[in-house]
């Protein structure tokens, strides 16, 4: 929470100043913002240029609401966020296919690696050409913040999935692990393919070393923690088969046996009670009667008086 | 001891010597009283079994009433300002030091049952995940059940060989201490060593306890000890707060030990220090409540700050209490007021089964003084109980077909898969395979959805039945963690039922809010606490905003079992005949008067007295009294004596063992004049008469007994109702009330037992008999 607004203040301060540019700016004669009207193509273009659908209906619209080239986005930096732009969607075409099952990790790593690397460059103070810096004019501008929000959902996307657990640090490859782990998955998954029509218990007998293995190596990649959400999930279709499908879990076998010794158990404390109750000596209190002053404080006495 | 020529109904045995307790003398039973003459019908020793209506000898009041002789004006003339100052400053250093201690305490007892219990744990999950590939699940079960019992065997047999008042949670015994009776042992070293031990084992044992109550005991031990600078079970006098050796310093002292046990047990400081209130709140000042509050905070800061470290996260204080709710916080458990009539009835419901709790386990405690008072009894008994936990337990997870998904956050510690399918665990083994405070914590904070009402519903019943057969027996255990455990259970079940009654919105009825009701309903219902009790759940789980909803369903919960049944506190006190005042004496009892409730004739002493007589009063079994009036006969004439003072055993003894006799100071005239540190030093085991010895020379010398005796002891003209004289007894703390007549001569005593003995039963006013236990 706190780090969130720390960031907001930070922002606040940020857009206080051009917002002051911009009330001197809407001062100027209207004669000079006609003037303007020629550099709105170029920048047209580059709109029109880029993925999303044409804006042709508004375009009329935007043309009034151009500003002086002082405040608007650099070539650069608008090259910038387009190809932010796209990879962005190569990212979230990836990833969508890859919803169920999960393959996020596997499949689009190094999609993400791209988008994380221009939204290095977005967000870096280093100048680009021309001496700009598009962290400021892309990043913190305005209210919405566009390009850092739909980072920012990324990121946490990434995060809930643990995929980095699963990758390799620069975002290069699989780890081993993972490969290890997916090649002893095949494994299985062949291996209950081989048997899956016939009976179940054939299956369960022949698989149970290859399920075991991948269980072991499962609970031990779990307690390294280099678990992503891949591979818990990849485990949990698969126990769901074993278990549930094939009907491989441990039967309940032992009733006998555990209940017999369990009433056993609960027989004993019986026996205890009614031994204790038939021998052993009941404990007496004796009486004490103290010397009163007169001998009409005695229950009856309380009785009667009060009747 | 009341001041009576008592008719002792002694059996045909002249070898009686049951009547030993602390302070008491031994009788050594070589002098057999005569019958009594006036009364032949009673002369026969009369045995009946033991009940609830009985008042034991073996209690004692204690001397709040501060003695203002001649000694002690002397002491007061003699300190400086400074020197009151000073005292002032010791009694908040000993409150620090009880905190301190009590919160280390509280942190031993915490990191033993986690590594115990844990250690337990993974040793059976380890054996049963074996069998249950393999088979042979009955031998995990045996294994089970014989871990459970080699620890309840050390902790019982601690408690039944070694110290049987450090059985049960202390709460009752504390609350006799603070009300004025005077426990035998009840506050010594070796029973707090007793009581941490067993404590731990018991929970280690996973027997149905919590070890929340035993603090509250543990604490007043430790404030006990402290206070007095020394230990007598050591041999070591650290010759530290001398002043504070008497019974009036140490109660204060003990209350605050008491606030910060329960503070250090839930994290509620303020919950411990209206605890104390409420436990003995007849003597009480702003100032000693404000030391008491400085108690608490130390004591669950110092917990705190130590778990933190064990923990690995110095600095982090986030473990205020043993016992930790864990926080409700969320939206979810936001109560609206059409929820609070559903509150009400679960209130209602708490009470109930309360009731029925506090019923049984009356029986049973009745049964077991009767007939299962044999040490080697009880402790087979207490592993019988914990022996079929285990069974029971094992054979509720065995059969359970609730199985469920392991959440990310793993919220199990030991998590049981048996029969379910991978990556599922048993929901039932998360109620029973546990210590029972993560099992309550669960309860309140699992998500919707992680247990079906039919687990729920059978962990209520059996729970229910272990917890009151459990509560009772050889081993410290306490109550609190398995009532809120019940009520936690069927509070969640009730949850779910109305969530499902109501499809359309499930938020409503949050299964964890439900559970917090009913945990407290049934704690409620159990002990019948009313303020502290709000207070300590408010505070335990930081959420004020519960307060409302809390307090209306223990009120509920207390007037509908009181209804049928007392608190189960109360039901103890009376079963172990204790005489305790309640804050009123009972209604209609205004008829009666000082004269038919006090005891008569007295024995008292002239001021100048025979050294033989008062060594023959002393030692004469059948009058084993605490308290003399002390009168003066009027020279030359035959009026009766007047009343002129009171003075106690326990300064006679003292005076006999300094053979402090008129005759010896006139020859030595060098000799040391007594003080009140000498009598301050015995306190508070002054030695048995038999251990003092005199000569027979020295039984013809005089005792001048006014500079010692309390010279204005309160008396009350013998037509004062037995209200007044409770209210008197009540607010004053007193020991001894003389009743005298116009003339002031001495015509009987008021001890605490004549007042105590009147009770509301049933049928109107009934009076408690007198009983050697």
């Amino acid at each position: 929470m706190l780090p969130y607004n720390l960031y907001l203040f930070f922002v606040f301060v940020a857009i206080d100043v051009p917002s002051l540019k911009c009330g001197d700016v809407v001062h100027l004669s209207a004669s000079e913002s006609a003037d303007k009207l020629e550099a709105v193509p170029s920048l047209s273009t580059a709109a029109v240029s880029s993925p999303v659908p044409p804006v042709d209906t508004v375009f009329s619209f935007s043309l009034l609401s151009s500003f002086p080239e002082d405040l608007e986005v650099s070539d650069y930096c608008s090259d910038l966020l387009h190809i932010f732009g796209q990879r962005y969607v190569a990212y979230v075409n990836c990833l969508v296919p890859a919803a169920r099952p999960v393959k996020v990790c596997q499949s689009c790593y190094s999609t993400y690696g791209s988008v994380v690397e221009i939204y290095k460059n977005i967000s870096s103070d280093q100048m680009g050409p021309g001496n700009v810096t598009c962290r400021d004019s892309l990043l913190r501008s305005d209210r919405l913040m566009l390009v850092y929000q739909l980072y920012s959902n990324l990121e946490s996307l990434w995060e809930d999935s643990n995929c980095a657990q699963c990758v390799t640090g620069h975002l290069e490859s699989l780890t081993n692990d993972t490969l290890y782990f997916m090649s002893t998955l095949n494994q299985t998954l062949t291996c209950f393919e081989k048997y899956q029509q016939g009976n179940h218990t054939e299956l369960c007998k022949n698989c149970k070393s290859a399920y075991g293995t991948l269980n072991v190596l499962y609970s031990q990649m779990e307690q390294n923690s280099t678990l992503c959400i891949d591979i818990e999930d990849a485990m949990n279709m698969t126990r769901r088969l074993w278990s549930k499908n094939f009907n491989c879990s441990f039967p309940r076998e032992e009733n006998v046996p555990v209940i017999a010794v369990s009433s056993f158990m609960l027989f004993l404390p019986i026996i205890f009670y009614l031994s204790s109750f038939l021998h052993s000596e009941q404990k007496k209190r004796k009486l004490i009667h103290p010397r009163r002053a007169k001998s009409n404080t005695s229950l009856m006495n309380i009785q009667d008086k009060l009747s | 001891m009341a001041n009576i020529t008592k008719k002792v109904s002694w059996s045909s045995r002249g070898d009686d010597s049951a009547l030993t307790g602390e302070g008491t003398p031994l009788l050594n039973g070589t002098e057999i009283p005569k019958p009594s003459r006036q009364d032949p019908i009673r002369g026969r020793p009369k045995e009946i079994p033991h009940n609830e209506k009985l008042l034991s000898l073996k209690y004692e009041s204690l001397d709040y009433d501060n003695i203002e002789n001649q000694l002690f004006l002397e002491e007061e003339r003699r300190m400086s300002h400074m020197g009151f100052r000073c005292l002032e400053i010791s009694r908040w250093v000993i409150c620090g030091l009880i905190g301190i201690l009590t919160g280390l305490i509280a942190c031993f007892i915490d990191i033993m049952v986690e590594k115990l219990a844990g250690y337990k744990y993974q040793v059976i999950k380890e054996n049963i995940e074996k069998f249950t590939e393999v088979g042979g699940l009955s031998i995990s079960l045996i294994l089970w059940a014989v871990l459970n019992c080699a620890f309840v065997l050390v902790g019982g047999v601690m408690v039944a060989f070694f110290e049987p008042i450090a059985a049960g949670s202390g709460i009752p015994q504390i609350k006799c201490y603070l009300n004025g009776v005077k426990i035998p042992r009840v506050v010594r070293l070796k029973t707090l060593v007793v009581k941490v031990i067993g404590v731990i084992c018991s929970v280690a044992g996973g027997l149905a306890v919590g070890k929340e109550g035993p603090m509250i005991h543990s604490g007043a031990v430790v404030a006990a000890g402290v206070s007095q600078g020394r230990s007598t079970s050591l041999k070591r006098d650290f010759k530290m707060f001398e002043y504070f050796r008497r019974d009036t310093e140490k109660r204060d002292f003990v209350s605050a030990g008491a606030a910060a046990g329960v503070s250090a047990a839930f994290g509620a400081p303020v919950g411990g220090v209206l605890f104390s209130l409420e436990e003995g709140a007849s003597f009480w000042n702003q100032m000693l409540t404000w030391r008491i509050f400085f108690a608490s905070m130390i004591s669950t800061f110092t917990l705190n700050f130590f778990l933190s470290i064990y923990h690995g996260k110095p600095g982090d204080l986030s473990n205020p209490g043993l016992i930790n709710f864990g926080r409700f916080e969320s939206d979810s458990v936001a109560y609206y007021y059409y929820e609070i009539p559903l509150f009400m009835c679960m209130g209602a419901l708490g009470g109930l089964l309360g009731a029925l709790f506090n019923s049984l386990n009356y029986w049973l405690t009745i049964f077991r003084i009767r007939y299962v008072h044999r040490p080697c009894l009880q402790v087979i008994e207490a592993l019988l109980v914990a022996a079929v936990t285990a069974a029971v337990s094992f054979t509720m997870i065995y059969f359970s077909n609730d199985c469920q998904p392991l959440g990310p956050e793993h919220n199990e510690e030991y998590p049981l898969q048996l029969f379910c399918a991978d990556g599922e665990y048993n929901a039932m083994a998360t109620a029973f395979f546990n210590t029972p405070e993560r099992s309550v914590r669960s309860l309140f904070h699992n998500q919707p959805g992680s247990y079906n009402p039919l687990t729920l519903g059978l962990f209520t019943l059996t729970y229910f039945f272990l917890a009151c057969w459990t509560y009772g027996l050889a081993v410290s255990a306490g109550v609190f963690i398995p009532s809120l455990l019940i009520g936690a259970a069927w509070g969640r079940l009730c949850g779910i039922l109305l969530a499902s009654f109501t499809p359309t919105s499930p938020i409503w009825a949050d299964p964890g809010k439900y559970a917090l009701i009913g945990a407290a309903a049934q704690l409620g219902g159990i002990v019948r606490m009313t303020l502290s009790l709000t207070v300590i759940m408010v505070e335990a789980t930081g959420n004020v905003t519960y307060g409302l909803p809390i307090m209306l369903v223990l009120m509920i919960a207390k007037i509908v079992g009181d209804y049928f049944q007392e608190g189960l506190y109360d039901i103890h006190i009376k079963l172990q005949s204790v005489p305790f005042l309640h804050w009123e004496a009972p209604a209609t009892s205004h008829w009666l008067t000082a004269r038919e409730v006090m005891s008569s004739p007295v024995t008292c002493f002239n001021r100048i007295e025979k050294v033989g007589t008062i060594v023959d009063v002393l030692s004469n079994t059948s009058t084993n009294h605490n308290g003399f009036p002390v009168v003066v006969q009027v020279l030359d004439s035959d009026e009766p004596a007047k009343l002129c003072g009171l003075i106690l055993r326990s300064q006679l003894i003292v005076l006999l063992k300094h053979k402090v006799f008129v005759e010896l100071a006139r020859s030595r005239l060098s000799q040391r004049k007594l003080q009140l540190k000498d009598f301050r030093d015995a306190y508070p085991r002054f030695p048995p008469i038999q251990s003092i010895h005199v000569s027979q020379d020295e039984r013809e010398c005089m005792m001048d007994l006014t500079e010692f005796m309390n010279p204005t002891p309160y008396t009350v003209p013998q037509d004062t109702s037995l209200p007044r004289v409770f209210k008197l007894f009540r607010a004053l703390g007193l020991r001894h009330l003389v009743v005298a007549d116009d003339v002031n001569r001495v015509i009987g005593l008021v001890t605490r037992k004549d007042l105590a003995r009147y009770h509301l039963g049933k049928h109107g006013l009934e009076e408690l008999q007198l009983a050697q236990t």
